[in-house]
This record gives structure tokens, sequence and C-alpha cells, in this order.
């Protein structure tokens, strides 16, 4: 049954309202600004995004520190990435988001390994320059396969006006050359990790691009050499997408930055398109690339048969008529399987409403993947989405749906309280908090440690985990049959 | 036992200020006071002429030394000089380099933490030329200094710091004890000195506690690394901060919330004074040659 | 093609399918750059001498795999123990998102907290601004009964004066004058998180004694308090339940066991438990302090001991002797007799301990984590007839490092132990090749270990984040004792079965009763 237009944008209002009550005026004039509902035909979402979050109201945002440690760097895997301040960064970032990668770790590959330089109040007042330096000698005598360092900024660092630059580019010289890359992603610079992202970028491009000769790495070009941009192989994701370019005949020279390397880094301006996944993350590299290497980048979308099959299709126009045909090959050969698993899941979750909140690509990326199971997406949000995140959204949202943009833990809870939505999809802090409210979760940042979700293998696991979470029985359970 | 005393002793670089506080120190234990004085400038010369010598090991170096803080005994940073006075320096990084206002905040803590201040009648702060950053307000923090005590001249500078001073006692004064115990101007023989501190001390909503006028014996003593109180007890200055100690002594309790003034009254009080000239707008930004043409 | 619709295959198996391995390879010869296979072995193999053992312990400046983690942690799980009370850490919020996470996934709970979101301009002109609308704010959005303020290191660099920033607060009315708002500077880079605990929980303690006033002690009045504890949860309620058998008159100082065990029936608690205010302006008359970890509460010990009472420190005391050492505490500091329940239930501990004995003597074991669980865990396996080999504390000092000692040299299973005060699990990697053990006590982070040296990692820390609901049982009291008991020996009973499990090789002592 379908709501009539109207009502969901009437209902929204009242919605809002109601949730902008309990605020100060201050406060509540502020947060107003970052909640809306999608008018069709509009050029945008109707919200204000990537501003200051507003203190006390329990953001879900994190910092410059996560965007580039967390996101961008943290998952390049023969680097060594050394937490530079206190120990607590590095330690909850551990390991934790998932990006899989192959490798013998601490050996050749130091993925999930955490290296700080747990500064101690002496570094703080001392300054931290003459430890970083040691830290790095220890590191090349400890970790001797190690193809690069990066310093990934805590706050203290720029606030003690350390000179991570000076110290990087002198023990470069004297390990000849080596790849030491300082990162001023402290975790008070700008709004959101969205910061840090783009200082992460440009840390690629400073310190690995315009100091590569790009012959430190030699291979053939082919024609058909793509990199895939903005995909952290969380759960193996990348790997899911990559297995579908190869077949459909190019050759994947690179993967920014799940299961990456840095030689992929390097050799990426040898690419002849990059393919870039998640844009609010990696936007500025392919920005870059496109002015300086000439490289053009396409925007695709790997979750759920319908948005993979026009992906494919888009990638491929880029290139000759053997590619496009392949992809029509790729697009018929899963097609079969991709029928079985919507034959399977879409009868038990038709109908069903679900609200995300969720950072990055996701809050418009996955909405695809929902339709194909018959589901709706009835709000959504960007973490740290800027302008063109909600500009971009408007391809993918029905007219109506719920925005709200770096929501607070009230007024995401009052919103599925009033809403009433069949699942939430959104981060661990939120988890249990609708769980314990009898709403079906699940994390769309980690998938849950599930995964991966991106392409054909990947849909079948989401379909298979949508159900699993909808379905339980458990959410049968939660009143006790005496309770009144 | 009476309640401790705590004071500090704030003023521009290059003032005075830890001649004057060492000097006022020495007269407040000649009067039988028991005394600590917590040097809070990264150059740790503020104990040199009551321990004879700069203080070596500061309680930053040691605790680089050692580890960290935690791993320090009392007994290690803390010196005895002139008069049983107690000393300690913060210490602190070489200028450029790491965060010595967090030196500061790291030193108070472990001294309060250990007992440093059991039986002591008057803590003294001596603190870098301006509040740069919260560490070096940590000594007009609530339960530290009660009456801040700034030291001035008649020069420009001096004054512009004094009023920043005031800024800064002011955002603490409000929810805290902390209260500005008065100006003391060092002399620099500068036109009307006196007048002007005095003026200063009133748009302040302070007092001049007390005009130290300069004396060569001052720099006789320094070379010696001394106070004139103890080198020369005789001399005319010492008797200067022998009554500077005993006002500071009986202006417990009579500090006040400081009335800071913004440039433009700061301009107008030296123009007042004939220090700067209302005419001197016209010159502003103009180079010899050009004032000349 | 891998995937199945039918059966759906999740990632473990996946990406062992030819498609997948064929593609990782290819990847890996084209465009990885990567070392020679012959080259990476001989490294790792290198890692496992004794040659780069000693490199390893020569470390001064980098840390690799600590475990300990920053003091606003702590202060976070010290204000959760406290009824409806909002933890509210200043600085930035990037932190607070990170203690939120770290918990949720150890606890599978929601954990509320807030941050001050300062940014680049407070880190300039001072985070005032940002303490007076985010005060102002958490209380008109999840009305808490009280807002326990701690510091992220960036508003300890620059020097934020919490008690000057809540008064001006509370002056230009964003709370009420009277509202609670306890405070504690937490700063990230001195210390751990248990000192962090620590300083928060005398932070909140000082706040409400001072608040009450004159001390009119209550003879036989006790406080407990537990410490950081991962295992809290299952933990509160045995300690609760030996104080009630024994009819004490007590307050558990900081309780989070509530907070992080809400129901699923349809409600989201943001608060729930917890010490209360009158509780602990009570607290102030009690006769004795009973600290279960002293690493965790230095200078909340010392402040309880010069408000007069008598202040009790211990170590994780856990097994026979601990908990007998605990519990005969409590009858001398509140004069009730320990109950015949206790004691049976003493026996039954002792009971379990004497039929499984053969399997605990002489294994060897190492053991990470907080130094009060070091110790408690120490003093139970050499109780048990085992060898804890390696003992090692990230967060634990040198006098740490004597007590341990000291518990090797009163026993003859501690012959040989050694201890290893401020090392990294990057060092127990080395000492694992080079000192090898049977089992290692861990965290979640352990399992790397258990992977590259091949040790069976038992879970018995915090956090863990990849074993479902372990913090919801016991390992305290003696109750708590025999679930730890339980825990050492499946996993030793796992190991034999592993190990004979080859069908007419090694299954000749494939025991079905052991």
């Amino acid at each position: 049954m379908s709501v009539p237009v109207e009502d969901p944008k009437a209902r929204n209002k009242g919605f809002i309202e109601e949730v902008l009550k309990v605020y100060p005026e201050k406060t509540a004039k502020k947060r107003a600004k970052h909640l809306g509902t999608f008018e069709d035909g509009k050029a945008d979402c109707g919200v204000k995004s990537n501003i200051k979050s507003i203190p006390g109201v329990m953001t879900i945002r994190g910092c410059a520190y996560a965007g580039s440690k967390g996101v961008v760097w943290g998952p390049i895997k023969d680097m060594i990435h050394i937490s530079h301040g206190p120990v607590g960064c590095g330690q909850y970032s551990w390991a934790s988001r998932r990006n899989y990668y192959i490798g013998t770790t601490g050996v050749d590959t130091f993925g999930t390994m955490q290296f700080t330089s747990d500064f101690q109040e002496k570094d703080i007042v001392f300054g931290g320059d003459k430890k970083l330096e040691k830290i790095i000698d220890e590191i090349q005598e400890l970790f001797p396969l190690n193809k690069g360092i990066s310093v990934q900024s805590e706050c203290p660092i720029g606030l003690i006006g350390d000179d991570i630059e000076a110290v990087s580019k002198k023990k470069s010289k004297e390990y000849e050359g080596k790849t030491i890359v300082p990162v001023r992603c402290e975790g008070f610079r700008g709004v959101s990790q969205s910061l840090g992202h783009h200082i992460a970028n440009d840390a690629i491009r400073d310190w690995v691009f315009d100091k590569s000769d790009g012959t430190r790495h030699p291979f053939e070009p082919s024609p058909y050499d793509v990199a895939i941009i903005g995909d952290y192989n969380i759960g193996g994701d990348a790997w899911s997408s990559r297995i579908l370019l190869e077949e459909m005949g190019l050759r994947v020279i690179a993967q920014w930055s799940g299961d990456g390397t840095i030689a992929e880094l390097e050799n990426t301006p040898k690419a002849k398109l990059n393919v870039l996944h998640c844009y609010r993350s990696m936007n500025y590299i392919s920005r870059h690339m496109e002015e300086k290497y000439g490289i053009p980048w396409v925007e695709y979308n790997f979750f759920g048969p319908s948005k993979i099959e026009a992906s494919l299709r888009e990638i491929a126009s880029h290139f000759d008529d053997a590619i496009k045909e392949n992809a029509e090959k790729v697009i018929a050969k899963y097609r079969p399987m991709m029928d079985a698993v919507i034959a399977k899941y879409r009868p038990r979750l038709e109908g069903k409403k679900v609200m995300l909140f969720v950072g990055g690509l996701r809050p418009r990326h996955v909405i695809g993947a929902y339709e194909d199971l018959g589901m709706e997406i009835v709000g959504t949000g960007y973490e740290f989405g800027h302008n063109d995140d909600y500009q971009r959204t408007t391809h993918y949202v029905k007219d109506g749906t719920l925005i709200y943009d770096d929501v607070t833990g009230y007024e995401f809870e009052r919103f599925v309280d009033m809403v009433k939505p069949d699942l939430v999809g959104s981060g661990i802090k939120e988890k249990y908090v609708f769980q314990k409210m009898g709403v079906p979760f699940r994390q769309m940042h980690s998938w849950d440690y599930s995964g991966p979700y991106h392409g054909y293998d990947g849909f079948a696991i989401f379909a298979r985990d949508m159900d699993m979470a909808i379905n339980s029985p458990v959410w049968n359970l939660t009143k006790a049959p005496w309770a009144a | 036992m009476a309640a401790l005393r705590q004071i500090a002793f704030y003023g521009k670089g290059g003032i005075g200020k830890s001649t004057t506080s060492q000097n006022t120190l020495a007269a407040l234990a000649e009067m039988g006071q028991k005394i600590l004085i917590v040097g809070c400038d990264p150059k740790a010369d503020s104990t040199r002429l009551i321990l004879h010598a700069k203080a070596q090991d500061t309680v930053l170096s040691l605790a680089a030394e050692a580890g960290s803080v935690e791993d320090l005994e009392l007994e290690d940073v803390l010196k005895i000089g002139f008069r049983d006075i107690r000393c300690v320096e913060s210490g602190g990084p070489e200028p450029g380099v790491g965060c010595a206002g967090r030196g500061v905040i790291t030193s108070i803590n472990f001294l309060e933490e250990n007992g440093a201040y059991d039986g002591v009648d008057y803590v003294s702060y001596d603190v870098l030329g301006d509040v740069v950053c919260g560490g070096f307000a940590m000594p007009i923090r609530e339960n530290k200094a009660q009456e801040i005590y700034i030291v001035m001249s008649g020069e420009m500078m001096a004054m512009y710091a004094a009023n920043n001073i005031s800024k800064g006692i002011l955002k603490y004064a409000n929810s805290g004890g902390v209260r500005l115990g008065g100006l003391i101007c060092n002399e620099r023989q500068t036109d009307k000195e006196y007048e002007l501190a005095e003026a200063l001390a009133h748009k302040l909503g302070t007092k001049l506690i007390h005009f130290v006028p300069r004396d060569n014996v001052v720099q006789h003593a320094e070379l010696r690394r001394m106070t004139v109180i103890e080198y020369d007890p005789e001399s005319k200055q010492a008797q200067e901060y022998r009554t500077l100690a005993q006002k500071i002594h009986a202006n417990a309790g009579n500090g006040t919330i400081p009335t800071p003034i913004t440039m433009d009254e700061l301009e107008d009080l030296l123009m007042e004074f004939g220090i700067m000239k209302k005419e001197d707008e016209s010159i502003i930004g103009k180079t010899a040659t050009e004032a000349v043409a | 093609m891998p995937q199945n619709a039918e059966k759906v295959i999740d990632h473990e198996l996946l990406f062992r399918e030819p498609e997948y391995t064929s593609m990782f390879a290819k990847k890996k010869s084209e465009f990885e750059f990567k070392p020679s296979d012959a080259k990476i072995a001989e490294i790792n193999e290198w890692t496992k001498t004794a040659e780069y053992r000693e490199k390893n312990f020569k470390r001064e400046a980098l840390t690799v795999n600590p475990a300990k983690a920053c003091q606003p942690l702590g202060a976070v799980f010290a204000a959760n123990g406290f009824k409806g009370t909002l933890p509210f850490v200043h600085g930035s919020q990037g932190c607070v998102a990170y203690y939120r996470s770290h918990f949720s996934r150890h606890f599978k709970e929601p954990t509320s907290c807030v941050s001050s979101s300062m940014t680049e301009d407070a880190a300039v002109f001072g985070g005032l601004n940002n303490m007076i609308d985010g005060l102002a704010n958490t209380y008109n959005l999840y009305k808490p009964e009280m807002i326990a303020v701690s510091t992220t290191c960036m508003a300890e660099v620059i020097g934020d004066d919490l008690d000057a920033f809540i008064k001006t607060s509370k002056q230009k009315g964003s709370i009420p004058e009277d509202f609670d708002v306890p405070f504690a500077h937490t700063p990230a880079f001195v210390g751990s998180h248990i000192t962090g605990y620590d300083n928060a929980l005398k932070g909140i303690v000082q706040h409400f004694w001072t608040k009450e006033g004159e001390r009119k002690p209550v003879p036989g009045k006790i406080n407990f308090i537990g410490g950081f504890d991962g295992f809290v949860v299952g933990n509160m309620p045995v300690i609760r339940r030996m104080f009630d058998q024994m009819g004490v008159d007590y307050t558990v100082l900081c309780d989070p066991s509530d907070a992080w065990n809400t129901p699923t029936d349809g409600e989201f608690r943001m608060y729930d438990g917890g010490t209360t205010k009158e509780e602990t302006m009570q607290a102030l008359h009690a006769s004795a302090t009973i600290v279960f970890q002293e690493y965790s509460a230095e200078k909340t010990a010392k402040y309880i001991g010069e408000q007069g009472q008598e202040v009790v420190a211990l170590n994780h005391p856990v097994g026979v002797t601990g908990t007998d050492r605990f519990l005969m505490e409590v009858s001398r500091l509140t004069g009730k007799p320990i109950p015949e329940a206790l004691t049976k239930e003493r026996g039954r501990l002792v009971d379990a301990i004497a039929d499984s004995q053969a399997h605990l003597h002489g294994k060897k074991f190492a053991l990470y984590g907080d130094p009060d669980l070091m110790l408690g865990l120490t003093g139970f396996l050499l109780e048990l007839g085992a060898e804890p080999v390696t003992v090692l504390s990230t967060n634990g000092n040198d006098g740490w490092a004597a007590k341990v000692q000291a518990l090797f040299d009163a026993s003859p299973f501690g012959k040989g132990c050694k201890v290893y005060p401020k090392k990294d699990l990057w060092h127990l990697r080395s000492l694992l090749f080079t000192d090898p053990v049977d089992f290692l006590i861990g965290n979640t982070y352990g399992k790397y270990l258990e992977r590259d040296c091949g040790v069976p990692l038992i879970r018995l820390g915090f956090p863990v984040f990849d074993r479902h609901h372990h913090h919801r049982f016991p390992i305290w009291g003696y109750e708590g004792s025999l679930r730890v008991l339980v825990t050492l020996l499946d996993e030793i009973f796992e190991a034999i079965d592993a190990s004979t499990i080859v069908t007419a090789k090694t299954d000749i002592s494939y025991d079905i009763i052991r």
C-alpha cells in the first residue's frame, strides 16, 4: 500500500517540529537547517551540511584523524602508519574497520597492527620530533620489509607545533628516498572525518605522486587499465568489485586503498580511467589526477543488481566495443543468480521500510540495493556529507523522504520512534539503541562483520543479511506475554 | 597556623619581574615567613638570586630524564636557598618547540600532589611575560594564587602587557577567587612614570602598591647572583623591597577584580600624559624620508 | 560462479573460491611489487629469533600493539557507574565517537556520551563557549541527573580550566546553579584508561563529599570501589550478593553493571542503575573503603584516606586465597562473620580445583593486561599449580612488577617466571617465540599472537570484541573464580582434543573421559 505523497511531507514536518521542541532556542535554530524532506525536482535535499556539530548533542561524527588514518591511509597494507600522539586514537581504531588484505602481518604487511608514538607528558612539553625520528629508525630496524611510513597526526601535534614535515624529509633522505608521509590530520581540524579524507588525499598528491617519477615499480601499460578509487575493501568489497571489472576485460592496476600497496598508488597515474566508488572520500585525488595526468574518472555504484548493471555499462562506455560486449556478457552471466536471490528474499522483504544514517557514499548508494529487494527508504542522512552529496542523492530518493544531516542521538531515536521503520541501517554506536527498542538493525559501516556487499557476490550476502535482521524470530520475543 | 597565601608575579619579559619578586620574597623571609617559590618560566631563572645559581634540576627536565613526572620525588626538585626559601623551577622546552604551557600545568600538579605546599606560609608563582595560553594561566586558576601582582613600568609595552594580564585575571576572577593585588612599578625613568602608573592602576580598578626606584645596587647584587636584601641589607634599595614586602603582607584579601581597558582607552591615557601625541596619527605608516618631506 | 543464491557463501569461504584466489595471485604478481616469498619467509623466521627479541626489547620510542587505552575512556566508564549520569568529554568530538564504539563493541550495549565538539577555533581561543553551549544542550536534550566532565588531550594541551568553565557556564545560565557537574582533567598523555577511571571517580566523590560537609563515621559501614573492569556486568552482582550474605551495610561507588546490561524489551534506557547521589554523599560517613583494584584508584584511595576512612587497597583478589583475603578484610572492617553459605561456596571451588588439578599442574601461561588483573590472575594460576611464565602489562610500572615478582617468589610454581612492566604485545610476540608457553591469557588483540605464535588464547581482559557475552559472567568471588577455572579447563581440553583428532594416527588418545 503506498502512502499519498502529501502525507509523508506533512508528517515529516510534524516530526521535525517535534524533535526541535526540546532544544534550547539557539540550538533548535541551527538544527532546523539540517532537517528536512526531499521534494521532487529540487537540486538538493534542502538541508545544510558540512557545518560544525553542536557541542553536547551527541553527534555521531568522528574526526579528521579517523578520516585519514582510519579510512584513507590505514588500509594501505605494505606501509606502516604511525598514530602520532597519545595512545588512544590508534587503539580505538585498531583493526576495527575490517579492511581486508592479504599478506604476512608484521612482516610484509601491517594492516591490523597499531603503531603509536604513545605520547607522554614530556613529549608534549618538549616536543615529539626527536621521538618521531627514533621511531622511524626503530621501524626500519624491526620491520625491514615495510615499503613506506605515514605519520598520522593526533590533536597535540598541531597544538605543540611539531615539525613532522621536516622529520619526514630528513628521514626519507637518510633512507634513500623512502616514502615517508607526514599527514596533518589532527582531530580538531574541520568538522568531521571529511576534512581528514581531503588532507589524506592531498598528502598522497604531495608526498607520493610528487615524489615519485613513476619508475620505481615499472610495468607495461595496457589500453584497459583502470584503478578502483574509494573502495576500502570492507569485508572484501573491493575484491567482489574487482572481479567484475576484470571479467569484463579491464585490468585493475590499483586499489585505493583497501588491500592497496604503495606500488599501486604510485602507478595509478598510468591508468586510462579511474572508477570512483566513494566520491566523498576520494573525489579530491580523482580530480587531481584528471587535471594533472588527464585521467578521466567515473562514479559507479556496485550495490544491488540494478545499479551494478547501470554502472558496468557506464564504465564500459569509456572503452571500445569489445569491453561493451563483455559488460553485457557479465550482466547476463550473473542475472540468473541475481534473479534467484531476489526470488528468494524479495517476498520476505517487500514493502519493508528502512531508515539509514551512514557516512561516505552509503546514504544514497545502498538505496538501489534495498529497492531491488522491494524495500523502501523512508529516511536517510549523511554523517559528514557535503552539499554535492545531497545533490547526488536526489537521483536516489523518493519524494517525501525524511532527510537528517549530522543527526544527533536524540533526533535519531525520536525519528525512529515516530516513523517506525522495519529496519535501521547505521553504525555501532546506534545499533544497540534501536535493537533495545525492538527495531531490527544492520551496521552499514562494517556490514555488521559480514560482507562483502559490493558486486553480485556481495548482493547475495546483503539480501540474506537484511532478511536475517528483519525476520529474526527474536523480534517477536521483546514483549513478555504477561506484560500489559 | 595561618592560611596558606598564594601569590603570583606576572609582567612583561625583561621588566625586572624575577628580580623584584625574589627581592620581595627575600624580605618576606626576613619577616619570618616560610616561602616556596615556583618558577613558571621555561628559562628557569626565577630562583637564581635566592639559590646563587641557576637551578639545573627543573621539574620537567628531571621528569623527561626519569620517564614521567610520577617517577620524581619532591626532594629531587626542591632546593633550599637564602633564609630557607624553598625553590622549585618548572623549566620547560627550548624556545620554539613543545608546549611550555602544558609544562606549567604538569609541574604545579606534581608539586601539589607531593605536598610541596605543606608547612609554608607563602607560595609565589613567577610567571612568563604574558598569558599566552591556558597553561600560563594555571597559577590563576581556582585554589591557586589569590592575588596577582603585576610588575610594570612607565613604558608603553609594559603597560599594554599589564592591561592584558588584567584581562586574563578577569576571565578567572568571576568564577574563581583570583584577584588583582596591585601594580608594582619598576622605575625606568620615563616621563611622569609614577603618575602614569597611578593612573593605570586606577583605570584597572587596583592600586599602585609600590613604586620601586631605580638603583645600581640591584645590578651589583645580580652580578653576584644575590638579592639586594642579602648582598647589601643596609642599602636604601633593600629598604624599598622591605616596604613592598610589608605592603604585600598587609594586602591579604584586599585584591580586586580588575577592570581592563580597551586599546583606545590605553592610548588616551598615554596621550593624557604626553607619552603619545595626538598628532602622532599623521605619522603612522610613514617612513623617515616621507616624514621629512 | 563462486556465489550461490541457495546457500549464500560468506567472506571466510567466498574468497577461497578459485575465481578469487587466482585474482589475488595476479594482483600480487603484477601490481603489488612485494618482496619475494622467500624473503618474506626469511624475515618472518628472523622475527622469531633471540636476536630479533634483543633488538625488539631495545626499542625506546616506538610502541607496537599496546595493551592500554587512554584516560578519558576510563573516565567515561566511571561516569557510567553513577545513576542518571551522562559523561561529557570536553575536547575533540572524534574521541567520544571512539569511546562509544569501543565500549559498544565490548559490551554489545549502547554507550551514551557527549562531546563539546571543539574545533580549530576552540584550539586557538579556548573551549569555554563549547562548554557553555554543550552543557546547555546536554541538559535539555538528555535530561541527566548529573553531567560528569572529563577532557581529551586537545583541551589539556591548550590548558582549558574545567572548574572555571563549569562555574562560568552556570553563571551564564546554561545549567542551573545547583546542578551537579563533577569534573576531572584526564590528559591522554599521562597514564592509561585506569588513570582516567581514577581521576574521574575522585572528581565525583570529591564533588559530593565536599557538598556533604562534615564526616560522621558510621561503624561497620563500608564502601566498595571495583576499578576499571571489562567484566563489571558479571562481577558486581557477585560482590553485592556476597555483601548481602554477610549482612554488610555497603555502598558500591561506581556501578555501571546495569547501564551496560539493559534488556531488549522495546525501550531504550539511556540510563539504568548506578550509584545514586545520595548514596555517594552518605559514603563519606563509611568507616572504610575497599578498593578491589589498587592501580585503578590510587588518587581516589588517597583522597578517601585523607577524609579519615581506612582504605584497604587490593589487587584484584580472585581464586581461593584471593577471595578469602577479600572476605576476611570485609569481615574485619564490618565486624560481620563470614556466613556458612560462603564457606560452603568456597569449599565447592576447592572441590572443583581438586577435581581438575592434574590438568592444570605445570601448565605454562603467558598473560597480559591491566596491572591489577595480572596480579589477581597470577595469584590464582600459582594456586592452581600452573606456571605464569610471562606476565606483561603495558600500563604496569616498576612497583607493580615488584609485586608480581613477590608472588612468584612466594610459590614454587613461580620459579623462573618473569614479569615485564611497560611492554607491549610486540614484545610479547618475541617472548612467546623464545620462551614458549602452553596458553595465552589476554584480550581480543591476543588473537594475532595466537595466529603468529600458535598459542591458544584465553580471553580474560578488556576489550573482548570477538566473543559474545563473556562480560556477562563474573570472574570475581568464588563464583567468578569457578568460571575462570572452567574457562581455563575448556581451553586445555580443547587443545588435547585438537591434537588427538586425526583418525588412525593420534586418535588413540581421543578420550571420552578426561
